[in-house]
């Protein structure tokens, strides 16, 4: 092969072609990391190249549950433009789980949902009934995997699986999103089928029947489609905004099957229970709108709020400010967070059955989740750049702690003999997660 | 913050971004701001996995933010 000296260009044709290249490179480096900055370095095929999400939290409620949840997220983005993440997670239940029945003057004596003697439990006058043998574990693993279709348009698809002894979910999800006015407005639009099973212990009681009884039947399912469509708004330099629609309705064994309701006659003595009994089926809508303003190089907030009604009569609102303070080398930040939460009844909650009336038409629940209640979440979180592992610039550490308390709204009129109980106990929680992003 | 109160915010914020999208945004050099960690819509994700397992399992919502539901028997 015949090597030939190259031709030599003039000097301010060299300069011109340099400052374009530039000018090409720096664009397209502040436009991919517009889009996806969680992401591991584009363009390689190495396994290091991931990027890694680790966490571990502790979760306490106070005289209930408590759970450890380790968790594990990998992300990459391909040279082409596609990007993969997979997850998982593992979670550890234990403790005492309000089995719904109402406080007593009295003890009460409860069978164990498999029915078995040795597992029979008393609740102490005066104190909530809880099952204190509450335990569960449950393995969750999903991935997503992104393609570009064209320089404005991708497609997403999902996948989930959740895995408990007396549950097993499976969901997949499909979104479409697309980009314009020079990529400041992105529009999407996603679907989510949702498949569970649900095989609890002893059986899934028959709704409404008699505890004494003992009904139950084999295992259940149920099932649930959803659509969400958003808007993502580029508003200004430092102002990002979201806003999404979103429905699901699911359909099936849509009650909790350790959950019964206490009997109660008008002198306020329980003279039963009976399992309870939800709607067989479902229908949510929320809207959501999520702010994040950097007011300057060290200052950020995101604030989101979220209103949602449902078919059963719940209507909650939620509001939620995270204030992120970066420390002058953005090395470091700390970041409180407030949420306050509201719900109403659903229409069929009630926390005792008179045995004299049977509200909401044959449907009834006396779980706690369903009742008129709001919350407070206080919580803080602390970060730290570290020096990277292998190739990588660096990683962070963080450390988060959280406190979770329901109050409730509204209470029913009780029979004066149940004066002096503390019917509606609500819930105190906190939580401390680590984290570690590589 | 009433319903009602809640339920205006929303559309205005929905009217005005519907709105003022042909008008809004920046040129492609004018996001350094929009490219930091803490302007992502998703930064942390698995802080927002934990809290939405968190009040999916206590609260009779979740979604909004994605898709509602949870693949947990705890609701």
């Amino acid at each position: 092969m015949q090597l030939k000296p190259k031709a030599t260009q003039p000097k301010s044709e060299n300069a011109r072609r340099r400052l374009i290249a530039a000018s090409c490179a720096l664009l397209g480096a502040t436009a991919a990391r517009s889009q996806q900055t969680n992401a591991a370095p584009a363009d390689s095929g190495l396994l290091e190249d991931w990027s890694v999400d680790t966490a571990l939290a502790y979760y306490h409620e106070d005289g209930r549950i408590m759970a450890i949840e380790p968790l594990v997220s990998l992300a990459k983005v391909f040279a082409d433009g596609q990007a993969v993440n997979l997850n998982a997670t593992f979670d550890s239940l234990s403790g005492s789980s309000p089995n719904g029945a109402l406080t007593s003057h009295v003890a009460q004596t409860f069978a164990s949902p498999s029915g078995k003697a040795k597992h029979a439990y008393t609740t102490a006058p005066g104190e909530l009934p809880v099952d204190p043998h509450y335990q569960d574990t449950r393995i969750a693993v999903g991935g997503n995997w992104t393609v570009p279709l064209t320089r404005l348009d991708e497609v997403s698809v999902g996948a989930k699986l959740s895995d408990e002894h007396d549950f097993f979910s499976a969901t997949v999800n499909a979104s479409i999103a697309h980009d314009f006015n020079e990529k400041n407005t992105t529009v999407s639009f996603g679907i989510n089928n949702e498949y569970d099973s649900l095989s609890p212990i002893g059986g899934a009681p028959v709704p409404g029947s008699d505890y004494a009884l003992f009904e139950k039947t084999g295992g259940k399912t149920k099932n649930g489609v959803g659509a969400l469509i958003g808007v993502t708004q580029v508003m200004t330099r430092n102002w990002l905004s979201e806003f999404n629609i979103s429905v699901d309705r699911f359909k099936g064994y849509l009650n909790d099957p350790y959950k019964i309701t206490s009997i109660i006659d008008g002198a306020g003595n329980t003279t039963g229970y009976e399992y309870e009994s939800r709607p067989d089926q479902r229908t949510r809508r929320s809207a959501y709108w999520e702010n994040r303003v950097a007011w300057n190089r060290q200052a950020s907030t995101a604030l989101s709020l979220r209103y949602m009604s449902d078919d059963w009569g719940v209507r909650s609102e939620t509001a939620q400010l995270h204030v992120r303070w970066s420390f002058s080398h953005r090395d470091r930040y700390i970041e409180p967070t407030l949420r306050w939460y509201r719900q109403t009844a659903a229409d069929f909650y009630t926390p005792f059955i008179l045995n004299t009336v049977n509200p909401g038409g044959g449907y009834e629940s006396a779980d706690a989740r369903l009742g008129p209640f709001h919350a407070l979440t206080y919580g803080v979180k602390y970060a730290q750049k570290l020096p990277g592992l292998g190739g990588r610039a660096d990683s962070e550490f963080s450390v988060r702690v959280e406190y979770y308390q329901q109050t409730f709204d509204e209470r029913m009129a009780a029979p004066a003999a149940l004066a002096g109980l503390d019917l509606y106990p609500g819930l105190k929680a906190f939580l401390v997660q680590v984290g570690w992003r590589f | 913050m009433t319903s009602r109160q809640m339920r205006f915010l929303f559309i205005l914020g929905g009217a005005a971004i519907a709105s003022g999208c042909a008008s809004l945004g920046v040129k492609p050099w004018q996001r350094d701001v929009l490219a930091r960690q803490e302007m992502q819509l998703n930064g942390d994700p698995l802080d927002a996995a934990i809290d939405d397992h968190l009040y999916f399992s206590k609260e009779a919502s979740s979604g909004g933010r994605t898709f509602a539901g949870g693949g947990c028997g705890c609701n």
